[in-house]
């Protein structure tokens, strides 16, 4: 399975479904729709990666630009990471130190209510 | 499995210089570490990993001046090691001087989004080495497995 990104709004924010393996034949797909929400002036993104089979280093790469994007617009970015196998791959890049990768998107986005 | 029946043996695959050949190369070359039960699942995943990040250099080296000859993807098994190798037709690069990155907590990690590959290499494999030149990189990474 290649990539494919399923978009929804949830209270304040907006979700990001991404489903499939985000390497490098799958980041251009993902990076669109991050600079395209970019351009909307959003406030606050959720990746969610349940569905994500496989990250590598240049899937990672996606999500560090997607925070730096959003940063730079005052923007805030979430992310959805229960499953192992996706987790380990940020904490080997230590990037679990930079995102808070949460199990459930409740985790993420209080019902309610942007955190 | 016996040590009797544990497979030995070679798998080889000349890929296309695309991306859209990622997965497959990952499937195969995961599935032929899997043959052999000794490796943990983790480490099967660390193999898809591995393969993919050197394939994937493999690809923007090519890329960078034009190549379009296949990328060769080798995975052997041999006594107590799993052995993959990438070759490729780019321009080469000097391992050595593969920079550092920023502190992963420093505003300036952020603008980085590549360079995290090698490094990815020589931390999942027992062993990563890099023979590099004017025709082309071959990337060697062994995996030991111990006996379950």
């Amino acid at each position: 399975m290649q990539l494919d990104v399923h978009r929804y709004p949830r209270d304040t924010c907006v979700v990001l479904v991404v489903l499939g393996d985000l390497d490098l034949a799958g980041a251009p797909r993902l990076r669109q729709a991050v600079v395209s929400e970019t351009a909307t002036g959003i406030r606050h993104l959720v990746l969610d990666l349940t569905a994500v089979d496989f990250i590598d280093s240049t899937g990672l790469g996606v999500v560090v630009g997607a925070l730096r994007r959003l940063r730079a617009h005052d923007a805030e970015l979430s992310l959805v990471c229960p499953e192992p196998r996706i987790r380990r791959v940020f904490e080997i890049c230590d990037l679990d130190r930079v995102f808070t990768l949460h199990a459930t998107l409740d985790d993420a986005v209080p019902a309610g209510g942007s955190q | 499995m016996s040590s009797a029946s544990r497979p030995v043996g070679s798998v080889e695959i000349a890929v296309p210089p695309t991306p859209e050949y990622l997965q497959v190369v990952r499937a195969i070359v995961g599935a032929t570490a899997a043959l052999d039960d000794r490796l943990q699942p983790g480490r099967v995943a660390d193999v898809r990993l591995v393969v993919s990040e050197a394939v994937t250099n493999a690809i923007r080296a090519q890329a960078t001046v034009g190549v379009a000859a296949a990328i060769d993807v080798r995975c052997d098994l041999v006594g107590d090691r799993i052995i993959v190798e990438v070759a490729d037709h780019g321009p080469g690069f000097d391992p050595s001087a593969v920079p550092d990155l920023p502190e992963v907590e420093t505003p300036e990690r952020l603008r980085h989004e590549s360079g995290l590959g090698v490094s990815l290499m020589h931390q999942l494999a027992d062993s990563a080495q890099f023979e590099s030149g004017p025709g082309g990189t071959i990337v060697k990474l062994t995996f030991v497995v111990g006996d379950a």
